[in-house]
């Protein structure tokens, strides 16, 4: 962990030498880089006990692959926090359009299908997932143009940025994904409540969101699949359906860990795979069963101090693009954490959205490695 | 870039409201976490060990049935089997039809089979039995393109005397839900074998043996990891029975051949064969009360219920027409006994004292009783006859004036026929270890009055006159009795007086041969009959023996080194069915070993049909070869 936060600061210095002696390194948040090194560190752990007697072949193979992602993601985030954040926010036209360009090739025949959705790029044996770069692109780009007005949203302007986060929703939501849209959309609000919509704007905004759920329902416009996931943590009981036998098995794998949990590699719900998805998107419920209350409320307790360390990032910021870019990141985090430790346990609707640094995957891990790398970079510069 | 100058305002009430939405989120999961992890956690630590452990039962081979030499009548066979595995078998349209190919059934019918809900999704199913070796090797050789198909070896039940004593075996068949609720505990499963008549559903606790458990470890796909303990079946107890298997040949061929034989031959007052549809033999040991032999006709095939019968087959076993198989007449067939009865009436009155030995009737062919006039067989006059004579030339006259006598004394006696008729244990069930055993009925003033009043269109008389006993004096009007019953009476006559409750199991073993039980006679009652027993033996031996006997010529030429005592019945059935035929007899009738009870529906004069039946069964108890049963002209 220290190791990994020396590493990452050993290729900033190497490269700020050049740039400014006023360096913003001596500014760098050295402690929410101890903790997501903490979680991510836990994830590369946590992958491999839910997949190394699985799958057949190298019982390490996931381990490994997750922990290239995770080296890959210190480079990105070190990336994402080397150059000054205002570059990226005076680029965000450019930014925006490569973004949705990149999501309309995804859905075209250059795009891969996986497990029905149009959401990927293969490149060799990696998937690229434009998706969630899409996020961190999306939180640039509202942040660039809220901020351009100075927070001054009147209902004209907070219209243009609703356009602007729903042309890659749209396209997202033709892939199919619903839960990056809901990430999206939490993104959103996020902002446009720290940005300065009018209250009665963000209410309007609050009875819309109601009424376009409630109409997704009414009008079918979710797969059967789709409505049965989200609907069976209302009443797991009746577990006649796949989606809410799952979440039995989920809830019930957490509940075993008890406080201390069954011990490391030692969880029999994990190791008899009785919880799906989970090297990726139920990976909570290993940490639970193996490790009790102690670790996942260790765990949970990491991510507070993350989002603390943000919200504190945004709250001195510069200017308020910094804090916009931090919010829309915060807002990220939240809602994937609370959405998909809530949905393990049965207090949310289960959607596909990753644990961040936690769930394997390639494009989501560093995604999430990318967007520290920016709130380290609004961080730093706060007096720059 | 400048400070933010709108949000500046309230930008520290926003970020605390965004603070607040953040900080009850992470509470919410804490407490939901907090909730699962300790207050939930008892309850999912037993959902988790239930989730993961299957426990998967295997049936026990049954044990086997052997007859009283020790002779298998019932075995098990192994049958070369094909099972599907559902964990591992892809369901898909080119499985199932290299596979339905393979085994030469067609695809839906394999799909029916690994669907069907009697297998346990944890244990394999099979899908055809009795496969030839050449599918097993194809199958040991392509095993790639057969995922989850094996080749395995069930045991089921096998009959290698075919259908031989099929009523008294039974069968074995998967238990019903009815079966199953009153079993509950009893270690069965739905889908298991349980025996369903005879033999097999009284011995079934015997029988059954103890299914093996195995404990698996399964994974949530259901996937076998690993065995967590197996406990192996236990191969159930034979069973050997008192049945000897070269008297129920010989009963059920004899039977066969007197029902051919009453087909072919005419009945003189209707001018048309005889039906003779079905008919049962009942050979038992006086001595203890063993059943020798019981035959009933038609007949079925236990092996048709192995692996489950065919609709059809099921189907044409229940139809009128074939006269129901499935039934045991011989224990649930109801009959009027006829002549046969007059062993019991002739008991009665010595007992009660109405008649001696000696006393004499004058036999003219009829007796007037009130206004109505009671006709021996054929009007025919016997003269003056005693006891012994007219049980030997079955002397209707005889019987109707004691029948008359216990109405007239019925102050003194009471309802004398009946009583005896009960002692000798009529009209109620003898108790066999059979199920569906019928009780009979022996009728009396009571019994008149309860039909009466149940159905009154069809029984308009609710009294008893003089003329019900003398009916009842001859086994007419409302009396019933089953083959067995017969046999059983007659068996406790000629040994004695001893009641014994019919037994068809002798002795209950491990396999390994070692004594589980043995299943002595019970002794009901004894009946003092030793003063009675001189003239009564005299007046059956006559009736066989003498030239004026009933079943004289039936029984021509039988050697008198076995001889036979016995009594012929021809039984009005009314409804316009032709007369139930019976004999009833045994031998040596000094020393009884056998008794031998032969009844037949719509096949004429006992002495005529079933008298032969009977004959060719005695020739075999005496060790001779038995030659065909030859039907013979006569009377009652």
């Amino acid at each position: 962990m220290a190791g990994a936060g020396v590493l990452s600061g050993s290729r900033m210095r190497s490269r700020s030498r050049t740039r400014s002696t006023a360096s913003p390194l001596r500014h760098l948040d050295v402690s929410l880089i101890v903790a997501v090194m903490a979680v991510a560190s836990l994830g590369v752990l946590m992958v491999y006990s839910a997949t190394r007697n699985r799958f057949g072949g190298d019982p390490s193979f996931f381990m490994e692959r997750q922990l290239l992602f995770v080296v890959l993601g210190v480079g990105v985030m070190a990336a994402a926090a080397s150059i000054d954040y205002r570059i990226f926010r005076d680029h965000a036209p450019l930014l925006y359009i490569g973004t949705v360009a990149i999501l309309v090739l995804v859905i075209s025949p250059l795009g891969s299908n996986r497990k029905g959705a149009q959401a990927w790029f293969q490149l060799g044996s990696f998937q690229f997932q434009p998706s969630e770069w899409a996020k961190v692109a999306l939180i640039i780009c509202v942040a660039a143009y809220a901020a351009s007005h100075r927070g001054d949203l009147d209902g004209q302007r907070l219209l243009a940025l609703i356009g602007m986060a729903a042309v890659p929703m749209v396209l997202i939501q033709l892939q199919p994904d619903l839960g990056t849209d809901l990430v999206f959309a939490a993104i959103l609000l996020g902002m446009l409540l720290v940005a300065g919509a009018r209250p009665r704007h963000m209410a309007a905004m609050g009875l819309l969101a109601m009424l376009a759920v409630a109409a997704v329902f009414h009008f079918g416009l979710l797969q059967d699949y789709q409505r049965s996931r989200l609907t069976a943590f209302l009443d797991p009981k009746e577990d006649t359906q796949r989606s809410a036998y799952n979440l039995n098995q989920s809830k019930l794998a957490i509940s075993h860990g008890g406080v201390t949990g069954q011990g490391l590699f030692e969880g029999t719900q994990t190791n008899l795979s009785y919880v799906p998805e989970q090297h990726t998107d139920f990976i909570f419920t290993v940490v639970a069963e193996e490790l009790g209350l102690v670790g996942s409320g260790m765990l949970l307790g990491f991510f507070a101090f993350i989002v603390w360390r943000i919200w504190r990032a945004a709250a001195l910021a510069k200017d308020l693009s910094g804090t916009l870019i931090c919010i829309g990141v915060l807002a990220m985090f939240v809602f994937q954490i609370f959405e998909n430790v809530g949905m393990t346990m049965g207090i949310m609707p289960i959607t596909g959205i990753p644990l961040p640094f936690v769930s394997y995957g390639g494009s989501s891990t560093l995604a999430a490695f990318a967007a520290v790398g920016l709130v380290l970079n609004v961080h730093m510069r706060r007096f720059s | 870039m400048t400070a933010p100058v709108r949000a500046g305002d309230n930008a520290r009430l926003r970020m605390g409201v965004l603070g607040m939405v953040i900080l009850s989120c992470f509470a919410a999961l804490y407490a939901r976490l907090w909730y699962l992890q300790v207050v939930a956690n008892p309850e999912s630590t037993r959902a988790v060990i239930i989730n993961q452990v299957r426990v998967v039962p295997e049936q026990a081979p049954r044990g086997r049935l052997l007859d009283r030499q020790g002779r298998v009548v019932v075995d098990n066979r192994v049958s070369q089997a094909i099972t599907v595995n559902r964990a591992e078998f892809t369901n898909d349209v080119d499985s199932v039809a290299r596979l339905a190919a393979l085994l030469n059934i067609p695809p839906a019918v394999l799909v029916n089979r690994i669907n069907d809900q009697r297998f346990s999704p944890y244990k394999p199913v099979p899908v055809a039995e009795d496969v030839p070796e050449s599918t097993v090797v194809y199958l040991a050789e392509h095993r790639d393109e057969f995922a989850g198909v094996e080749a395995a070896q069930l045991t089921e039940r096998a009959y290698p005397n075919g259908n031989l004593a099929a009523h008294l075996l039974g069968y074995v068949g998967e238990i019903n839900d009815r079966e199953f609720k009153d079993r509950k505990g009893g270690n069965y499963k739905l889908g298991d074998d349980i025996g369903k008549s005879g033999v097999e559903k009284s011995y079934e606790q015997y029988l059954r043996g103890e299914p093996g458990l195995t404990k698996l470890e399964v994974d949530a796909n259901g996937k076998v990891l690993r065995t967590l303990d197996a406990q192996p079946p236990v191969q159930g107890h034979d069973v050997q029975l008192t049945l000897d298997l070269d008297v129920q040949k010989l009963a059920e061929e004899s039977l066969a051949q007197g029902i051919e034989a009453a087909r072919r031959s005419t009945d003189r007052e209707e001018k048309k064969h005889f039906i003779a549809p079905a008919g049962s033999v009942v050979v038992l040991d006086p001595r203890d009360g063993s059943v020798v032999a019981m035959a009933s006709f038609p007949t079925y095939t236990p092996g048709d219920f192995v692996n489950g019968i065919k609709p059809e087959v099921f189907r044409a076993l229940n139809e009128p027409a074939s006269h129901y198989p499935l039934n045991n007449r011989a224990i649930a067939g109801q009959y009027a006994p006829g002549s046969t009865f007059k062993l019991v009436t002739a008991i009665a009155g010595l007992q009660d004292g109405l008649i001696t030995p000696a006393t004499t009737v004058l036999d003219t062919g009829s007796l007037q009783v009130g206004n109505r006039e009671f006709k021996n067989a054929g009007s025919r006059a016997h003269g003056r006859v005693a006891l012994a004579r007219a049980m030997t030339v079955s002397s209707d006259v005889y019987f109707y004036t004691l029948g008359v006598r216990f109405w007239e004394k019925n102050k003194e006696v009471g309802h004398g026929i009946q009583d005896a008729a009960r002692t000798f244990g009529l009209g109620q069930p003898t108790g066999i270890p059979l199920d569906t055993e019928a009780r009979g009925r022996v009728p009396d003033p009571e019994s008149r009055k309860k039909i009466h009043e149940r159905n009154p269109q069809a029984f308009p008389e609710g009294k008893w006159f003089a003329g019900d006993n003398v009916n009842l004096s001859i086994g007419q009007g409302e009396m019933l009795t089953t083959p067995l019953q017969l046999a059983h009476v007659y068996g406790t006559f000629a040994n004695g007086g001893t009641l014994f409750t019919p037994r068809v199991a002798a002795r209950i073993a491990r396999q390994d041969g070692s004594l589980v039980q043995d299943v002595a006679s019970e002794v009901v009652r004894k009946i003092d009959v030793s003063s009675m027993r001189g003239p009564l033996v005299a007046g059956l031996r006559g009736a066989v023996a003498d030239p004026d006997g009933t079943a004289h010529a039936a029984f021509a030429g039988f050697p008198s080194t076995f001889p036979v005592a016995g009594k012929t019945g021809t039984a009005q059935v009314g409804g316009g069915r032709q007369d139930t035929a019976l004999f009833v007899g045994f031998a040596p009738y000094d020393d009884p070993q056998y008794v031998v009870a032969v009844v037949m529906e719509e096949a004429g004069f006992g002495g005529s049909t079933a008298a032969p039946v009977a004959r060719r069964i005695f020739e075999g108890l005496a060790g001779r070869p038995p030659g065909p049963v030859q039907l013979v002209g006569g009377v009652d």
